[in-house]
């Protein structure tokens, strides 16, 4: 089965971003952990999945086939299977699964302003979504040491963390859910967190574990902020009480001052500090054993950028370091308006739409791919 | 030298297994009936005995659980397999929580069957679980919710409690993976069975006939996603399978709407419906249907079998065209 469809049927932008791929997989490295257990997907100018159930013995093989097809998109198993191109889905064999999280802009930091030319506002949100995935839940709730975890850009608006530790390999969907669900922190019962003993109001210690260790580190360290500590006590004006609080919260106890209204309060700050990741994360890609996932290194059909790995999410820069073109200057013409833009530190547009520009290569693949320009 | 009184309550133990097969196991006619009586009980009240502390019982013991096996693989129901792994799971939190409470060996030894080490958490009765195996051997319930949970590198802390319950829904597991044993069975092995078989209930759950204008939009849009050769996750295919049992659909005609699912196997998918008919589940409730992320409307139905196009349906429509 080849993935390249009929010539004729493809339009000129068509033709024109397949050779552009084709020339760029010729010279990429690919690197897929276990590439000969993986069933590969691969996509075409209007399906991101057209082809699947594929497999492949070897890195040259994949790369000639990349060269030959040049898909547009390409997608592999989560999963590493004995017989990943058999058919029906049980009979691949399923052996384990990556554990995946998969991050989108949703356009929720732009108030949905940009549409589908996502913008830095809503880039550096999710970025920001990645960090804190990684570093207040998969390393210290989960355990998983950073080197058995990559983390991809996917290519166009978000970020998976691949998490390839031996220890969760082997969970099913229901229990990757429940993993998913503590991030977002479904099923959470605040109630839970904290429980009457005699006279004495007792609850999470920030030395703890989960979301009652969270609720406490935060509320520890916002209590050093003065108009929070009267919002929850007007007598933790007096430093000398507050810190009789905290010294009480390092306790578990939470009734060493007078709060009135005092679960109430405590609950509020909790949604307030925003510790759960309520949907920030796809709990139904983590979820699923099956999944086809991006190819790390590979271009993203959508944008013609690069599902780059990404070793220092703090100093990457989506739109500077994914684009792979090239400066050659490219004549399009938008077919749809497009608002202005900046990638790899060349700004343009707003272009209206109709109108004809000559734009470095990477930026004229961007508006192709996106569907927002014909080659002119 | 083997501790018989452990291979005796662990007898899925590998300590256990390794006595069995230096002393090797007869069958008599006499085992036969008590190993019969033994998964009887399991089935019926969902229990098995406790040994009496004498060496020449616990022995016994060991060759009944053989035996129980045997039977168990013989009758090749999933109903009665699953039922004897419930029983079988209780007995080892039973001895945990009962007479072998003070045995911490015990414990460890029967968890390291299962790649399991409990530390202790600091805390008295508390201890530490590894979080794929916390996953793995918990029930899916509020209580072990993981979100409401204290996790911290990797582990989770559990009581004294929920440590033995742990043991015993991994128990439950191994019987659920390892039976049906393949063999062939002697005569007498497959008459027990057969006679056991006789006795599992009729279990017809009362049935509602809800016609297709009465599912709800998670439901149709499980179907529609099958329709669409859309591979379901595991909690989804469950949902819709109960779903459709309740609603009065028969085994066959569900299993016909599977047929379009990019894994199917009728073998499987047959038996899976069957077995989610012969349990009896009962159906999701909304609020967990939402966590499984199949939930599709604000629909307020509280489970997807109460759902009526009539009622909710109307208020549905009405909402949300007043949210535009």
């Amino acid at each position: 089965m080849s993935g390249q469809t009929n010539l004729q049927e493809q339009s000129r932008e068509e033709r024109f971003l397949r050779e552009k791929f084709s020339d760029f997989y010729s010279r990429a490295p690919i690197t897929v952990r276990s590439l000969e257990k993986r069933e590969f997907g691969f996509g075409g100018w209007d399906k991101k999945i057209e082809f699947r159930h594929i497999s492949e013995t070897s890195e040259p093989n994949l790369r000639a086939r990349l060269v030959r097809d040049a898909p547009l998109y390409v997608s592999h198993s989560v999963a590493y299977y004995e017989f990943p191109d058999a058919r029906p889905m049980t009979k691949k064999n399923w052996l384990s699964s990556d554990l995946i999280f998969d991050l989108d802009a949703d356009g929720s930091a732009c108030g949905n302003k940009c549409g589908k030319f996502t913008c830095q506002k809503c880039l550096d949100a999710v970025k920001q979504d990645a960090i804190k995935l990684i570093e207040e839940f998969l390393v210290p709730d989960f355990g998983f040491s950073r080197d058995e975890m990559s983390v991809n850009f996917s290519g166009s608006r978000g970020y998976h963390v691949h998490v390839f530790s031996e220890s969760v390999a082997q969970l099913d969907r229901e229990a990757r859910r429940e993993i998913a669900d503590y991030i977002g922190g479904v099923g959470l019962d605040f109630g839970r967190l904290f429980w009457n003993e005699g006279k004495k109001f007792l609850g999470p210690s920030p030395t703890q574990g989960g979301f009652g260790g969270k609720f406490a580190r935060a509320f520890v360290s916002k209590l050093s902020d003065d108009s929070f500590a009267i919002s929850i006590a007007r007598k933790l004006k007096k430093p000398e009480e507050r810190a009789k609080l905290i010294s009480a919260i390092e306790r578990g106890n939470y009734d060493n001052v007078g709060i009135a209204n005092r679960e109430k309060k405590l609950f509020d700050n909790f949604e307030k500090m925003r510790l759960t990741m309520a949907g920030r994360i796809d709990s139904n890609v983590t979820a699923d054993t099956s999944k086809l996932i991006r190819m790390q290194n590979s271009l993203h059909g959508g944008s013609g950028m690069l599902a780059k790995s990404v070793k220092s999410l703090d100093s990457f820069e989506p739109m500077r370091q994914a684009p792979v073109f090239g400066n050659t200057p490219l004549k399009i013409k938008a077919s749809e308006a497009v608002p202005a833009l900046n990638i790899c530190d060349y700004s343009f547009g707003p272009i209206p739409a109709g109108e004809t520009r000559e734009l470095p290569v990477h930026s004229a693949v961007y508006l192709l791919c996106k569907k927002a320009a014909a080659l002119a | 030298m083997a501790d018989l009184a452990f291979c005796a309550h662990y007898p899925f133990s590998s300590a256990a297994k390794k006595y069995v097969s230096e002393r090797g196991l007869e069958l008599t006619s006499l085992l036969l009936e008590k190993a019969e009586d033994r998964v009887r009980d399991a089935i019926s009240s969902g229990k098995i005995r406790k040994v009496p502390k004498l060496a020449e019982s616990q022995e016994e013991e060991l060759a009944l659980y053989a035996i129980s096996r045997m039977i168990v693989s013989s009758a090749n129901n999933r109903y009665l397999i699953n039922r004897y792994a419930v029983a079988e799971g209780k007995k080892t939190s039973d001895y945990l929580s009962g007479e072998d409470s003070g045995r911490e060996d015990y414990l460890s030894e029967a968890a390291s069957e299962f790649g399991m080490v409990f530390e202790s958490a600091g805390k008295a009765g508390k201890y530490l679980v590894p979080l794929a195996k916390y996953l793995q051997y918990t029930p899916r319930s509020v209580d072990y919710k993981l979100s409401n949970r204290e996790v911290s590198a990797g582990k989770v802390i559990v009581n004294r409690h929920e440590r033995n319950r742990i043991i015993e829904e991994a128990v439950k597991k191994k019987m659920e993976n390892e039976l049906p044993i393949r063999g062939e069975f002697t005569p007498e092995v497959k008459e027990a069975a057969k006679r056991l078989l006789a006795l599992l209930p009729k279990l017809e759950a009362p049935v509602l006939r809800l016609g297709q204008e009465n599912y709800p939009p998670c439901i149709v849009k499980l179907l529609e996603e099958l329709s669409m050769n859309i591979n379901l996750p595991h909690t989804a295919r469950v949902a819709l399978g109960i779903y459709l049992i309740k609603a009065g659909m028969a085994d066959a005609k569900i299993v016909e709407l599977f047929r379009s699912a990019p894994d199917f196997s009728e073998k499987t998918t047959a038996y899976q419906i069957a077995h989610l008919r012969a349990k009896g589940y009962s159906m999701p409730a909304c609020s967990t249907m939402d966590s499984y992320g199949i939930c599709m409307a604000d629909c307020r139905c509280g489970t997807p079998l109460n759902f009526r196009a009539g009622l909710h349906g109307k208020r549905l429509t009405h909402e949300s065209e007043g949210r535009k």
